[in-house]
């Protein structure tokens, strides 16, 4: 989350755009990436097994932005459902460089709390 | 139409589950691939997943038949449907009943890839695929003499550490180095082939490390911001902090 929410910022920042990192965790929050919420629906339905939203989804993500599109943003979804099991069954440490610059964020966003969850 | 480096990438991934692993044999690995999947439809999974705390509901998985190991099924279940929640104390707790460093890391591994590539199918409208006839033969049991415990649960080798007799998993061959070792490129070091079984999937699936930094440049059909935005997404409807 901190390594991809940092890399949405720095993007962002290369284009003199500003994103509302709030709508990585909410889901709901404009981000004000382009088809920025199509891409989120995709994403939520497709991790939440919804069906009957992950067909209109992947319709939206294709109309909008193209059938490559739509295979390289699931291309994506899939990379990082694997992933953060890589990251989360190991206990990699986020490096403290990339800590220091996500600190504004990762309070605001809550996202210590994920920490707080593990047992 | 999937472009040609993630269609090849996706194809030798899943044939390379089969393969004898350093490990795990490739009856071993598939075994471990099917209990992945069978992992989404454990009663008790869902219930943990559903609860305050996974410690507060107790039983049994309900797994497949077959002789992997009760570490093994907890490892592959938990990894699946609630890894957000996984601490060190419960990493702990499966090395006391008898689970390998070794064979966990390249258990996560496994349960990664398929993952990955089933995530991949079901979001994009394809149809699942079968699992690979597993091939026989027996696991390499190869560690890095310099893989060193301190950074994660597991060891792991810094690419600084890598010998001669080690593969080229940072790909520092013939430079410059492709892989930087970022930590989560180290987390599956221990064992090589599985940390390079994962991440050239994981390069053609997203990027590489140069790209991923090279804003300049647009990689895919989709823009850099609309990449992070769906990496960082999915890292948080899984927890994941990293």
């Amino acid at each position: 989350m901190v390594s991809h929410a940092a890399l949405l910022r720095a993007s962002g920042q290369n284009d003199n755009r500003e994103y509302a990192l709030d709508g990585l965790m909410d889901g709901a929050t404009i981000t004000g990436v382009p088809r920025g919420e199509t891409l989120v629906a995709l994403v939520d339905a497709a991790l939440g097994r919804d069906e009957a939203a992950l067909v209109p989804a992947r319709a939206a993500v294709r109309a909008s932005l193209g059938a490559a599109a739509l295979i390289d943003a699931t291309a994506v979804i899939g990379a990082f459902n694997g992933i953060t099991r890589i990251a989360d069954a190991t206990g990699i440490p986020l490096e403290p460089a990339k800590a220091e610059q996500a600190a504004d964020f990762f309070a605001a966003l809550g996202i210590g709390r994920f920490r707080e969850a593990k047992v | 139409m999937i472009r040609d480096n993630l269609a090849t990438a996706q194809a030798q991934a899943w044939e390379r589950l089969a393969a004898p692993g350093t490990w795990w044999t490739g009856a071993e690995r598939i075994a471990i691939a099917a209990e992945t999947r069978h992992a989404g439809n454990c009663a008790l999974c869902t219930q943990r997943a559903a609860a305050l705390s996974p410690l507060a509901v107790a039983g049994a998985h309900d797994r497949l038949a077959g002789s992997l190991p009760e570490a093994a099924i907890e490892a592959i279940h938990r990894i699946r449907t609630d890894s957000g929640r996984l601490g060190e104390t419960w990493f702990r707790r499966l090395r006391e009943a008898g689970m390998s460093e070794e064979a966990y890391v390249e258990l996560v591994s496994v349960v990664a890839v398929v993952t990955a590539i089933d995530t991949f199918r079901h979001a994009a409208g394809l149809q699942q695929l079968p699992l690979p006839t597993p091939i026989d033969g027996a696991p390499a049991r190869y560690r890095p003499r310099n893989a060193r415990p301190g950074l994660c649960w597991v060891a792991t080798l810094a690419p600084e550490d890598v010998t001669l007799d080690d593969p080229d998993l940072y790909r520092e061959h013939p430079g410059p180095r492709e892989r930087y070792g970022a930590n989560i490129q180290r987390a599956l070091s221990l064992v090589p082939h599985s940390m390079m079984h994962w991440w050239d999937l994981l390069e053609a699936m997203y990027q590489t490390s140069r790209e991923m930094r090279d804003f300049a440049c647009e990689y895919r059909a989709v823009t850099h911001a609309q990449i992070e935005l769906l990496a960082a997404r999915v890292s948080a409807l899984n927890r994941c902090e990293y």
